[in-house]
């Protein structure tokens, strides 16, 4: 019988020379699995909403929704409009992040009508009286293939004089 | 094309993944080692197709991991370097009957558990052992003494 079993090489495979600095190489690569969970948790990859606003003489404009998301997932975010005057003919035009690559479900209450404003869709709300609010529920999913970055800005409309516009981010993870 | 990118990127992460935990969680079916290998298959799953239920889905995603399968073991084949990053190498635990301490704390054996692997092959005792020997697949391989 052979002393050392063929193909064993027992400076490399017992005493480990040349290899003992790969346990550290594993452990710094394990390291990386635990470190994706934490950063996971402080909402790197979604989906935690926030809450985005502006104020105006006329109103004041809230967003709130999810600025990270990922593929398949459901959402719903709220555009809420506090009117200081009385706007005659609200209306929201929504940033392509709202609906570039995402089914919208639904919107509640449902818009008075739909257009596209510069290629952006466009809700006309109605008639929002002084002191009022009207709270937007919008649902939807994220399609499976959408990934990448893009403008979810709200821009809050009385007819056609723009009242306030609220800057948002969408982020979607594969 | 999405299915074809979203297999190839689980797959490499999943051979980090199985690189970085070490043998014996692939050779071995304990309970809490089943969690792992269970999770890991169907969160896998979901990533991959998603909502595609379609033939040409599954065939898309099952070719491309078949591809790089046959691919890494190509190169494993060809390279030594490569086989040593992807297989890895043996470990020799019992050196003619002597346990090797600092191999088994590397992979996070204890003798008990030897001795337990020992056993489902019919050997009772370390002093019939001659070699022991970890291979890169997450097996023990016992030789005797005198074999």
């Amino acid at each position: 019988m052979a002393d050392v079993p063929d193909a064993i090489v027992l400076k490399r495979d017992r005493d480990l020379e040349g290899r003992r600095h790969e346990i550290w190489i594993r452990r710094g690569l394990f390291a990386l699995l635990p470190l994706l969970s934490l950063v996971a948790l402080t909402n790197a990859f979604g989906q935690h909403p926030t809450t985005s606003s502006k104020t105006a003489s006329a109103a004041t404009l809230q967003v709130y929704g999810s600025p990270r998301l990922r593929s398949g997932l459901l959402f719903e975010a709220r555009i809420r409009i506090h009117a200081h005057s009385e706007i005659e003919r609200a209306r929201v035009v929504l940033g392509p992040g709202w609906t570039q690559g995402i089914t919208l479900n639904s919107i509640e209450p449902g818009p008075v009508g739909e257009a596209s404003a510069d290629g952006r869709l466009s809700l006309e709300l109605g008639r929002v009286p002084a002191s009022q609010v009207y709270v937007l529920y919008v649902e939807g999913q994220v399609n499976g293939t959408t990934v990448g970055r893009r403008s979810a800005d709200v821009t809050l409309y009385d007819g056609a004089n723009r009242l306030l516009e609220v800057h948002r981010t969408l982020t979607i993870f594969p | 094309m999405d299915i074809a990118v979203r297999a190839a990127v689980l797959y490499f992460f999943i051979v980090l993944v199985t690189r970085v935990i070490g043998r014996r969680e692939l050779s071995s079916l304990s309970a809490l080692d089943l969690i792992l290998l269970i999770v890991l298959g169907d969160a896998v799953q979901q990533g991959l197709t998603q909502d595609d239920y379609s033939v040409t889905g599954a065939m898309i995603a099952v070719s491309t991991i078949a591809a790089l399968q046959v691919g890494s073991s190509y190169l494993s084949f060809r390279s030594k370097r490569a086989a040593r990053v992807l297989e890895g190498l043996p470990l020799v635990l019992i050196d003619r009957g002597e346990i090797v301490d600092e191999n088994l704390r590397r992979e996070r054996i204890s003798q008990d558990e030897l001795a337990g692997e020992m056993r489902t092959q019919q050997i009772a005792s370390f002093d019939e052992v001659q070699w022991a020997i970890l291979e890169s697949n997450g097996t023990v391989s016992f030789i005797k003494k005198g074999g």
